[in-house]
Parts: C-alpha cells; structure tokens; sequence
C-alpha cells in the first residue's frame, strides 16, 4: 500500500524525514518495501502565464495548429512553440525554460522548430510524470503564483512509502491508520481528521430506507444521501492525491469514496440514488439464480451464500465486494445514496475468492473493517461530496446496527510480560503505548486493564498486549539470555534420518552423487512408465503445471529425469541417487497421516562406469553395477542378507525391461527391485544409452531384523581351497548351483565365491562356464587331503545330478 | 710361518674374482666355485685327512679362516651389487609422477542435506532432538491447529497445494510441531526439518523447499532465551563475528513473532551485494508458541511458554553457498552437485 508522506503528516505532527519514518515502521513490524520521491527527475519547472499567441506555425500531420506563445514569468518572458489544443492567452501552466530536466532525464534547450526558436517548453501531465493526460498541456488555477516551482506548488515534493501490512493489521490499511502508529512510536501527537457534516433540511429518512435481513453476515450498514449534485472532475489537489498513492482520478463522487477509503481504511459505495428502487435498501443472500451484472461489466452468476445488496427488485451489489452497474454513479447522478457498513470478514473473502473479484474493499473488509469507525468515514465522505458536488447532505444517518458489539476489555500483568518476554518496560511506557495505540487504560488495580478500540480486532488476549507493548516498546531491547535449568534429556533423532544418512554417506563414499528431485511429476510419464490406475496416485488440485501435477509413486520418475537433464547438458555418465518420500493413498496402517508415505532409496546408473583415465579401459555400465549399489546400500542400512528373486515375464514394474531385473525380497516381501529400464521408457524420456535402476524402501528395511555385529572366533588352524569349475546349460543361474551346494549343509565349508563366468566359442553355444573358489576349514583340526577331496567329490556328485553340468579340471 | 700355498692361492683367486663380480649370479658363482659343495676350499677341507697329522690342526685353522673371510666379502659384496642391481631395475623402470593417481572419485552429498545437517548438528549440542512427519498433512495440523483461522486472509501467506478439500501438502513443517507437541509433555526441546510445499515459482522461491523449524516449551522460557539461543545458533552457522537483529512480524501461531537477520557475513555489515546494501540477511521467522497453539495441543499457557523458529534450508545455502538460482539445487547437473563434494 501506498502512503504519501504529505497527507501523513496531516495526522501525525513530526518533523521525522521520510526515511527516519520508515525505521520506526520497519522495527514495529510494518513491512517498507521501498521509499521513492513522487515526481523523480523533474526540476526548474515553473507556473507560466501565455501572455499571447504570437504566430500560428502551420498544422502538423495529426492536424494540430503549431503556435508560438508568449510566456510570461515575473520579470521576463519567453517564446515557446506548443502544439497543444488547448494553450489559449491567460493559461496558467507548466513552464520548462531551458535548463530544466523533465523525468526520463530529458534536459530541455532552447532549440529551433520549424526555423523558429523555442525557448523551453509547456508541458502535459504526461511529460511531467504526474500523470497520462498527454492531450493537452497542464491547465493551472488562474491565481498560481506566476514563477514558483511547480513541484511545490502543486504538492509535489513529496515521498511514497510502499508499505506491506500483514494480514493480521486490517486498522494499518490506511492514512490515518499509519500515522496513528508513527504517532505512538515517535511520541509525536496524533491527529484524528476533523469532521463535522453541514446537513440541510430533508431528513435522510424520508428519502431512503435500509433493512438488514441477514444480520450476520452484516452486522451493520449505515447511510447517508447527498442531493443537488454535479458530477465533474475532482480538483487537482484531490486528483493529485489519489494519483499520488496510485489511484485513478475518475470524478468528484467516486473520487471521494476512493479518498477516505484510503485516508480512513473504510471501503463506502456511492449508488446513483435516484436507480435505487423505491429508495430502499435490502441487505440479504443472494436468491437461487440470481445474477448481477457488476461495474466491471461482467455478468456474474451468484450463490446463496453471497451477501447482496439489493433493491425491493433486484440487487444491486455484491455486498463488501462490487458495486453494480446499473447503479453506478454517472455524469448525470445527482443524488447519491452513499453506503458505509461492516460486512463479515469470513464471507466477504469467501465470496471474493469464488467470484474472482479482488478489490480494494474486500481485501479491507475480510481483514476486517472498523465497525465503530464507518460513521466518522460515512461523514467524512458524504461532507467532501456536498462540498466537491456542490450538493446537500440530507439530515440524519440511515444506521442499522442491530447488536452493538461490545469492545472487549483485556487484562494484561506485568509479571505476564516478564515471563514472556525476559524484560519488561516500566509501567508508565506500558499505559502510555497503550493509550497512543487508541486502548482505554484503567491502571487503578492491581493488573492493568485495557479497552480494545474497535479498529483492533486482533486484540483478544493478554498476550497480544504483550506483543503490543514490546513491538512499540523495542525488540532491540528484549535481553539476550540461554534457556536456564531443565531436565537433562538424551538427543535423539528418527530411525528415518539415521538410515537416510547412513546410506548417503555409503553411496557418496562410493562415489554415487546426491540428487533431490521434484515431489510432483508428469503424469503422461507415469502412464509411459506403467501407472495406468489414477486411483492410485495423488494428484494435486492446482498444480503449477501439468508436468508438476501428480506425487511421485515412486522416485524412478524423478531419477529419470536427472539423466535426461544431464544427457541434455552433454553430460552422458551419470551415477546418482535420490534418498525421499513416495506417495500413495492412505492405507488403514497410516493412522491419522492422510497419505501413505514410504522412504525409498532410488539409484540410476547410465554411460560410463568411470571417467575417461590413462589407467583404465572405459566400460559401460551395467545392470551388475546397479546391483552392487543396492546391496551397499542394505549393507549401510545395516539389513541382513536379502533374497534376489530375477521377475518372471510379466511380473516386476513395467519400467524395467522383461527379464531384466529382480526383486529383492525379505521374509517374501519385496523390498527393493533393480534392473535396467525399458526401452519404451528410455525413449519416454529420450534416454539413447542404456539406464539401470535400483529402488529400495527404506521404510520397509527399518522394519526388518537389524543385522547386529557378533564376534566369530578367528579360524585357528589352515584352510584349504579348491575350485570348482562347471559348465552348464545358459538357462542355469549361478544363483540356482549356489543354493544347491548350500542346501547340502556342510559345516567345513566355509566359504563359496564365485570368480569366473565365461560364455563364447570355447565352450559352444547355449552353455556357460561358471567357476567357484571353495573354502574348507574346521575349527578344531587341520582339514586332511582326504577329507577334503571326500567333500569336494560329494559337491561335484551333488551338481553332476541336479543340473545337466559338465565339471572341468575336478 | 707362511700359509699353505694352495689355501692362499685360492684365496688371492676367490678375492680377486669377487672383486672382479659385476652382478649378484656372478658373485654366486664364484662362491659355488670356492664354497660350494665341491668348491675349491672345500676339498681342501675334505683332503684334511691327507695332510700329515702335526699339521692337521694348524692347516684347518688356516683353512677355516680363509673361508669365514670369503664368507665376510661375499657378504659385504652382495650388498653393494644388490643394491646397484635394484638401482638400474629401478631406473630401467623410469615413473611419471605427475601422472594423475588412481581416482577414487568422490560423491557428493547434496548441498541442502549438508546445510540441513549441519543445522541439524548445532542444534544437536545444544540439546535438541529431531522429529519427521508427513508431507501430506491435514487442513487441521498445518493450518487450525496453528491458530490459522478459517476463511482467513492469513492462510494467503502461504500458497497451498491443496489434495482434496481437507488434505494439502505441507506448507511448513510446523505441522509435526504439533504431532510432537500432541505425543508428549513439556519440556520439548526439538527441531523439525524437512520438505514444504508453496505454490511459488522463481529464481529465489521453488514450489518444493526445505525447512528447519525449532520448538522449545518448558517452564521457564522467554524471548530472550529465544534470542540467546538463534544469536548462538548465528555464530555456529556464520561465523563468530555476525549479530543478530530482531523485527517485529506476524505469523498465526507464534506471538510476540519476530524475524531474525543476521548481520551480513559477506560484507561484516557494512553493505554489499549479498545483502542487497542494507547489512542484513533476513534468515529466520520465530516468535512465542502463540497461547492458542499451546492449548490446542493440551498445553496450558499459564504453566509453560515456549519458542519456536524456522529457516529455509535453500536460503541459507543460497547465502553460504553465493547460489542465485534455486532451481539450481532441484535440476540435479552433476556439475553443479560435484562442487559440493567433500
């Protein structure tokens, strides 16, 4: 909002600069977002008379007679070339000489038009900045002072304070609103508008009449008329105030509700009295069907809970929010039926949100106006109309105000502040910043007591007092202290945090990089990936975009995206992974969370498993990298082992490739899943290379067993080795042998490592070579040759049998 | 008494021939020659039982000498040849150490998750315990229960994703505040971070953003305690020469609330780009527990007080970092996370 520095100090009496005004602002909690002089670059412009026209110069191509005026200044006069319509002999107006600057940084000079020279400029509201009428130049009073600067004279030496009022400060919203506050944090005195209504003879009463069916949505409407009017511009000082603050002149009528809306912060509504059927006003809801066509021209459909301001026909407003058009002031209103009320604040921004109407009345009035204070606005306004208009203000107040809300009166103890606060002002400052704030103290008890004027609706208890008294007091003044005593407690922080950062530091050691991507994903993605169920995902009512439209189920999405972001950026390698929340429906087990929320650890792979170096061969990825990733990460989450179960056609998320990835699985629940991404996928995102996936869900690890670190005695006497060496069909997993010699319990075996896989001409096609190193050992003697050899053979017998194996070198 | 003439001749030979030896085989040779098996001294040795009885003693003495000082220069010589031969093997074997050295690249952990940690760590040894919610979260939790009235302009504050009619991302993570607040009896000594959600786009606002919010309740609380307590945090974070500055503000649920700038660590104060001239950094929001909140969650307002504080996690790594692009943290370029890594 903007205030000018000029019209404040007409309510508060400081000799504070601008600047200095906006500190005190800032450090009680009104917002500055900046402080800029009105008129920026203009300077040397003066009031000028044309003394005469002296020579018409011709027509210029938009057929505008160019002349040269005679322009007068006390004690000299100049020759300017003006091609506006309206310089006539006896105009007072703006006068550039040379060496005066216009805005935009414009120096003006004498210079030669048409081979005549001109001896500076008159000039529009436009090139002076003061406002957009560039048709004409600045037409001034027959009395401005010929010579004086015309910054001054027209009141333009003034600042603008872009203030913020938060939501809570509906009483900030205005001129006097601000200067009551400058007034309580300077001590300067606070000067309340003085108003007093000549009124005439008729008694409003007579003329109009107001009813209130819906009392609780308007608990108060007050009225005025106002006769005998002219409808014409407003006067420059006013035009120039309301252009000041960033308001558009229209006339005098509107002008002045405009005014004292933001002199006083009371919205008002002036109809054209004489559209008003039977001079009655209706305050209701809105009637099933109904529709108003509002000033802004639109036709707008309404509900039932939208208060209407109506005629004994139809409405004519919506209450609080936009007047009519059919009831609008025009150039031929002569009688207005001028409206100051309070509607609810609830309904007003109800209302407003559904229309999608926001005004200055309604931001004001669902903060909340100032029930008490409408009078003094409705007089206010109704006096400048009759003094602008040239009309009478009818006898009376038309004021329906059924239930008079009763000012709440708030205790406030100064071991309260104390408490809350660590400190607390002496009590005198206490009383006197409550009363500069518009409370009535009584400070005859024992505990102080407190009047909230009706302008402060945000004063309901004690410690809104508190806040009160030390934001004027000074919050550069409340001690710096250390919470003292308490309970010893231990620290603690959620299993999901220690997981998460486990794991983070074991991938990231590993050489993985963190990503964070998007919670909301594209959902035309997730159907690319699979998702075809919309009742399983959440979608977002409005969402920034559509590709940002959807919670992720799963962070693949996400991850995916990353390769292509780095794909895009010549970036091909990436090893990176995502450690954050997925998003399902609620579930019974959610409790009173309305969404089902897991942590998972996604991990992508794609490109290079290592940059380009002197000492290594490049190789891609593969799905055998993924893979080692996911079993360092369940190793840092501290999970036993897990079963790796390959997806049979058809099983396993449709974002991974037939065939090619697997489930990992504990106690038969799947936990986790990798593989490499479908082609269909891929090209999805437009990945060329190939991309593997690894996905684990946290959630799911923390509620496993925890592996738990035990001592194994270290083996006392040697271990023997010997290799196994098989060749089997393809189609025979090393997963498939390995639980074979497993399944056959020996105890002196101790350990089973598989370190070669060979596929290729040497062996022929549909087969494979696999070989294991074998580790016999027993705790309590040397492992004779024997022995060994005996085991050894058993295992050989055991695969011999199981699997059409062939066993090479035994 | 001269030597036996054939012991020194084999001596003088031996001697000479390890002398003469260019390489550790040679040597080897020569003492195979002379030591070995049937080396030269020791046939000699064998033939002890030949040589006349009266000069047995004194021939093997002779004997026996001889061969522990071949033994002694065998030694020392193989000493020196080993030590030439693994001067040339190594020379033979020339390195470029300015070669890069085997990487091991390292990862980087993601630069929110650092600063969020570290904050998480100050916090720590000051006494405060970590809580995590949910995301997803009710009208209640993230607005009633923190004194937002309905149909209230206050709500505008926060643009909100909204689910449903009732169920909206999280705006803050106030929210768990309260779930804490709700499982348990003061004192409360916690810090809450997480993700946010507002509908808010730009270079310096993202629609996805994390906080840290801070909740201290007990007996005996006071603002300024909050002050102490955010002016230590400050210096932990900053650096130990920044101040802190505290300005009047609303927010629903916290009253007195004030927000807290840190005095410019780029500039010490004085103004710079980096606080945009004025000396300060608008970092935190905080305020009293507003009475409200206390009584919705069961607390009495008479018995115990309470503070609590939020920051944005990008903001202060935007600052520390001198990042003047959120989006940047949410694309995920490698290039931008390796910077980050340690």
């Amino acid at each position: 909002m903007k205030i000018s520095y000029r019209w404040l100090l007409e309510f508060v009496e400081t000799d504070l600069p601008p600047a200095q005004i906006a500190d005190r602002l800032v450090n009680a909690g009104i917002e500055v977002a900046s402080l800029s002089p009105l008129v920026e670059g203009l300077s040397g412009v003066v009031v000028g008379e044309i003394e005469a026209i002296e020579r018409d110069l011709g027509v210029t191509a938009a057929g505008h007679h160019i002349r040269l005026c005679r322009v007068a200044v006390p004690g000299k006069t100049f020759s300017v070339i003006c091609g506006a319509p309206n310089a006539a002999p006896g105009l007072r107006t703006a006068f550039a000489p040379p060496g005066a600057t216009l805005p935009g940084g414009r120096a003006v000079k004498a210079a030669k038009i048409r081979g005549t020279v001109s001896e500076g400029l008159l000039c529009s509201e436009k090139e002076l900045g003061i406002g957009d009428d560039e048709d004409g130049i600045l037409e001034l009073a027959a009395d401005a002072p010929l010579g004086a600067a015309l910054i001054q004279y027209l009141g333009l030496d003034d600042t603008i304070l872009e203030i913020e009022i938060t939501p809570n400060r509906p009483d900030a919203l205005s001129i006097v609103g601000v200067a009551r506050e400058v007034a309580a944090l300077t001590r300067a005195p606070f000067r309340f508008p003085q108003i007093t209504v000549r009124e005439g003879e008729t008694e409003a009463a007579s003329l109009a009449a107001v009813e209130i069916l819906d009392p609780d949505l308007c608990p108060r409407y007050a009225a005025r008329v106002i006769g005998g009017l002219t409808v014409k511009p407003s006067p420059p000082w006013l035009a120039q105030r309301l252009r000041a603050v960033g308001l558009r002149p229209i006339n005098n009528l509107v002008d002045v509700t405009n005014y004292v809306l933001w002199e006083m912060g009371q919205p008002l509504h002036a109809f054209d009295y004489d559209t008003i059927a039977e001079h009655g006003i209706v305050v209701r809801r809105a009637r099933p069907g109904e529709r108003l066509r509002t000033l802004d021209g639109q036709d707008r459909a309404l509900s039932s809970d939208m208060l209407m301001i109506c005629d004994p026909e139809r409405s004519v407003a919506v209450g609080g929010v936009m007047g009519g058009g059919a009831t609008e002031v025009t150039p031929t209103t002569t009688t207005v039926l001028l409206e100051s009320a309070y509607f609810n604040p609830g309904s007003v921004r109800r209302t407003s949100r559904a229309l999608g109407l926001h005004t200055d009345a309604a931001y004001r009035f669902e903060r909340g106006a100032d029930i008490e204070g409408l009078r003094e606005a409705l007089d206010r306004a109704a006096q400048l109309m009759a003094d602008l208009g040239g009309g009478t203000v009818a006898r009376g107040v038309i004021d329906v105000y059924p239930s008079p809300r009763p000012r709440p009166r708030v205790t406030l103890r100064r071991a309260r502040i104390e408490r809350v606060i660590g400190a607390c002002p002496p009590q005198e400052e206490i009383v006197r910043i409550l009363q500069t704030l518009g409370f009535a103290v009584d400070d005859s008890g024992e505990e102080l007591q407190a009047v909230v004027p009706s302008f402060r609706r945000d004063i309901v208890q004690e410690d809104d007092l508190v806040e009160e008294v030390i934001r004027v007091w000074g919050y550069d003044k409340i001690p710096s202290t250390l919470p003292r005593g308490g309970q010893l407690r231990p620290v603690s922080h959620p299993p999901d945090l220690l997981i998460s950062r486990a794991v983070t530091r074991a991938l990231t050691d590993a050489g993985l990089s963190q990503a964070i991507t998007y919670a909301f994903v594209d959902p035309g993605r997730l159907k690319a990936m699979g998702w075809d169920a919309p009742e399983s995902l959440i979608a977002l009512q409005n969402p920034i975009s559509i590709e940002r439209s959807v919670l992720r189920p799963a962070l693949a999405p996400g991850l995916l995206e990353v390769v292509a972001l780095n794909a895009s950026h010549q970036i091909p390698d990436v090893r990176a992974f995502e450690i954050g929340h997925t998003f399902a429906p609620r579930r019974e087990e959610d409790g009173d969370r309305p969404a089902h929320e897991e942590l998972w650890l996604g991990v992508i792979m794609t490109g290079q498993r290592a940059p380009r170096v002197w000492h290594a061969s490049r190789e891609r990825v593969d799905v055998y990298d993924i893979k080692g990733a996911a079993e360092l990460a369940l190793h840092a989450a501290g999970t036993k082992p897990v079963e790796v179960v390959p997806y049979e056609a058809g099983q396993g998320p449709r974002y991974l490739e037939q065939g090619r990835g697997a489930a990992l699985l504990s106690g038969g629940r799947e936990v986790g899943r990798f593989g490499e991404v479908a082609l269909a996928v891929r090209e999805a995102f437009d990945l060329p290379a190939p991309v593997f996936l690894a996905e684990l869900s946290l959630t799911a690890l923390l509620a496993l067993p925890r592996e738990t670190i035990q001592y194994q005695p270290l083996p006392r006497f040697p271990a023997v080795q010997r290799d196994l060496a098989l060749v089997v069909p393809a189609e025979v997993t090393a997963g498939e042998v390995e639980a074979v010699i497993r399944g056959m319990k020996l105890p002196l075996l101790r350990q089973l490592t598989l370190f070669d896989v060979y596929e290729g001409d040497q062996i022929g096609a549909g087969r494979r070579s696999l070989a294991w190193s074998l580790t016999y050992q027993a705790p309590d003697r040397t492992l004779t040759d024997r022995e060994v050899n005996e085991l050894h053979a058993r295992i050989v017998a055991e695969i011999g049998r199981r699997f059409r194996a062939e066993v090479r070198g035994a | 008494m001269a030597g036996d003439p054939r012991v020194q001749d084999i001596l003088d030979r031996a001697l000479a021939d390890i002398a003469g030896a260019r390489s550790t085989s040679a040597l080897e040779q020569v003492r195979v020659r002379v030591l070995g098996r049937s080396g030269e001294l020791t046939a000699l040795l064998r033939g002890l039982g030949k040589v006349p009885a009266a000069d047995r003693p004194r021939f093997g003495q002779e004997v026996n000498r001889a061969k522990e000082d071949l033994e002694a220069e065998l030694a020392a010589r193989l000493v020196a040849l080993k030590a030439e031969e693994h001067r040339q093997a190594l020379q033979a074997q020339r390195l470029d150490l300015t070669l890069p050295g085997r990487a091991i690249p390292p990862g980087a952990v993601h630069p929110l998750v650092q600063v969020q940690d570290e904050i998480i760590e100050i916090f720590g040894g000051l006494g405060f315990s970590v809580a995590e919610g949910p995301e997803v979260e009710t009208d209640y939790y993230n607005f009633a229960a923190l004194n937002f009235p309905d149909d209230h302009p206050a709500r505008d504050m926060q643009d909100t994703f909204h689910l449903s009619a009732d169920t909206l991302l999280r705006t803050h993570t106030s929210p768990v505040q309260i779930r804490t607040m709700k499982a348990q009896r003061p004192p409360v000594r916690y810090i809450f971070p997480g993700k946010t959600y507002r509908r808010d786009a730009d270079t310096t606002h993202s629609p996805m953003f994390h906080q840290v919010e801070g909740l201290a309740v007990d007996t005996n609380i006071s603002m300024g305690d909050l002050k102490g307590t955010l002016e230590l945090f400050a210096r932990e974070m900053f650096g130990p020469g920044v101040s802190i500055r505290f300005r009047p503000s609303f927010f629903p649920f916290t009253e007195p609330s004030a927000e807290v700038d840190v005095s410019c660590f780029g500039c010490g104060g004085s103004g710079c780009r980096l606080c945009k001239q004025s000396g300060w950094l608008e970092i935190l929001g905080s305020g009293m527990v507003h009475p409200n909140v206390l009584r919705n969650v069961g607390y009495d307002p008479e018995q115990v007080t309470g503070w609590a504080f939020g920051m944005g996690v990008e903001r202060v790594a935007m600052l520390k970092y001198r990042i003047d692009d959120i989006r940047l943290f949410f694309e995920n370029d490698l290039r931008f996370l390796g910077q980050f890594a340690s």
